[in-house]
């Protein structure tokens, strides 16, 4: 099992009504790898995320987890396969605290009868939520603090925490420098490369084309739902990379 | 109930300085406003009027307090998840015609207790009939709560109207006398009421269950992709919402004896007014159910209180318009600084 890739898309279509908005796309991801997903707005990044993380089911093609095929009816399967995904601008809840956010769906409950009634755990998560987080670089306020609290860096930071924080095999970051300063894009990218480091395998998906070509393995460019190149990133150049995008060049 | 592992505390106290605090603060603030208001309400009616702090009067405050908790309780889970329930109202009529009709049939055929839990009975099934009807339309066929709870609402009561024949069902006068018994201010009718109160409380604010309610309203996206069930959950919220409304048509029952299809009439705007009041933003994600309890409290007092000094009762629906815009006013107020 070790050579199987984490994660293989075989000629996974998806299309919504008439809009074809992915078309045969089939790639390969391995452990320890950080894989740049571009292309311009449209070109199905989106989707094929939502297609990987169980929030839209494809039209056809095969979907395997370490060399094994995988069906997802909801966002839940994925996340018990140890797939995490990071949405743009909506993972979080923003009335819940950090705490209640990065444990949403899988709450601690309380030891003893009190939790088989239900009965959260609140204390517990807050003080792991922190701890958690700063295992993975990131320190915040208070895990007590609401997320409409904090700012759009720190929001941010609480996302990518979460995702690295429960993932298993897979964690797809959709835009996660967006709305950030230089500096804590780099803490981002930092986040990115001490989950490969941890043999997680990462989908970084991003228009920021030098945070992609700084931290990325290997990128893959999709052009109106297919993908157009899949070569490791030294091949690249700033340029070469927003020819192949837009399709100005081979 | 408290855990014993002592890092918790430090931790706590170590990393939650003065920013965690202005968040609760901030919270509780709104509740001890709220409860100020209250007060100051009270004591401002007393004063006008001496008769209003007699034990009897503040028994009957409780008792009309205790006949709109549960449906405010039903609407603060229901907005909280970011829905709306304008079928509470007329749920509280179908479940009462219905449930004094059966009483009706078996009334001096069983005794008086067994008699009332029969009602108490059909009541719930029938709220728990009309919540599955909105969750099924919501869930299922995919409406938006607002129509589709406008058809429970009105279906609900034009039935409320047929099966009753537009008068009211049964008598029982041993239901009222029993009614205005109970312990010092408090019938055992308002007792019942609420300990259903805590109970919701603690669901809402402690569980799982009402954690699932607060993300779903805050972003539903967010909690479907945290692996929530999301459909599930909201249908279980209308069903607990016809669920409290049916036992209302019970409490109603025992009150006035009768089933009668006009009892919610204007209940659906009192309760969504009495949330509203409590600090609950209709846009989902926030509320409390002591807010809530606080804005019953206070709809209660003014509505009682406008009587004893000597404002005629026609005046009562404006004066709630009134505190109605007050507390939205504020609330729009918080809303637009702390978005700043």
């Amino acid at each position: 099992m070790s050579n199987a890739p984490l994660l293989e898309l075989r000629n996974i279509s998806k299309s919504y009504g008439s809009v074809q908005a992915l078309t045969d796309v089939s790639f390969k991801a391995h452990a320890g790898e950080v894989i740049g997903l571009v292309g311009d707005n449209g070109a199905g990044k989106s989707t094929l995320i939502k297609v990987i993380s169980g929030v839209h089911a494809p039209d056809s093609g095969e979907l395997l987890v370490n060399g094994e095929a995988r069906h997802w009816k909801s966002p839940h399967d994925s996340m018990e396969a140890g797939i995490e995904t990071l949405y743009q601008d909506s993972g979080l809840a923003p009335h819940l605290t950090i705490g209640a956010n990065i444990f949403l769906g899988r709450e601690l409950l309380r030891r003893g009868p009190l939790g088989k009634l239900g009965f959260l755990d609140q204390r517990r998560m807050e003080r792991q939520a922190l701890e958690e987080l700063d295992k993975v670089g990131i320190s915040v306020p208070a895990g007590r603090k609401t997320v409409s609290d904090l700012s759009g860096g720190q929001r941010q930071a609480v996302a990518i925490g979460r995702a690295v924080m429960w993932a298993k095999n897979v964690i797809i970051l959709d835009e996660p420098t967006n709305h950030l300063g230089a500096r804590q894009s780099q803490e981002v990218l930092n986040v990115i490369r001490a989950a490969r480091e941890q043999g997680l395998c990462v989908l970084f998906i991003s228009h920021t084309l030098p945070h992609v070509l700084e931290v990325c393995d290997r990128i893959v460019v999709l052009r109106l739902g297919s993908i157009v190149r899949d070569d490791p990133t030294s091949t690249y150049t700033v340029e070469s990379l927003l020819g192949t995008i837009t399709g100005l060049t081979k | 109930m408290s855990v014993q592992s002592s890092p918790v505390g430090t931790a706590a106290s170590a990393t939650t300085p003065k920013k965690g605090f202005s968040l609760s603060t901030l919270a509780t603030n709104q509740l001890t406003i709220l409860l100020l208001v209250f007060i100051a309400l009270f004591f401002y009616f007393g004063s006008q009027n001496v008769r209003f702090f007699r034990t009897g009067e503040i028994s009957s405050l409780v008792v009309d307090f205790s006949g709109l908790v549960l449906l405010a309780i039903a609407e603060t889970f229901v907005i909280v998840s970011g829905g709306i329930d304008l079928s509470v109202g007329s749920t509280v009529a179908i479940a009462g015609v219905l449930g004094a009709e059966v009483m009706n049939h078996y009334q001096g055929h069983i005794g008086q207790v067994p008699l009332l839990l029969l009602g108490t009975l059909i009541c719930a099934l029938v709220g728990l009939l009309v919540g599955a009807i909105n969750a099924f339309l919501i869930t299922v066929v995919n409406m938006v709560p607002f129509v589709a709870t406008l058809i429970t609402l009105s279906a609900g009561a034009g039935y409320a109207l047929v099966v009753s024949g537009g008068g009211d069902v049964g008598d029982n006068q041993a239901a009222i006398i029993w009614s205005s018994t109970g312990w010092w201010i408090f019938t055992w009718l308002s007792l019942l009421v609420l300990a259903v109160a805590v109970i919701t409380c603690v669901i809402l604010h402690f569980t799982r269950y009402g954690r699932y309610t607060f993300a779903i309203g805050s972003n539903d996206f967010a909690a479907r992709a945290a692996g929530i069930n999301i459909k599930r959950h909201i249908a279980s919220i209308y069903v607990l919402s016809g669920l409290l409304s049916g036992l209302v048509g019970m409490f109603w029952f025992i009150r006035i004896g009768s089933g009668a299809p006009t009892t919610g009439d204007t209940a659906n705007l009192e309760a969504i007014a009495c949330v509203v009041i409590g600090g609950v933003s209709l846009t989902g994600g926030t509320g409390s159910v002591l807010g809530t309890l606080l804005g019953c409290a206070i709809l209660t007092i003014v509505t009682d209180g406008l009587v004893f000094i000597n404002v005629p009762p026609t005046w009562n629906q404006v004066v709630v318009g009134a505190i109605i815009a007050i507390a939205a006013g504020l609330q729009a107020f918080r809303g637009a600084r702390s978005r700043r």
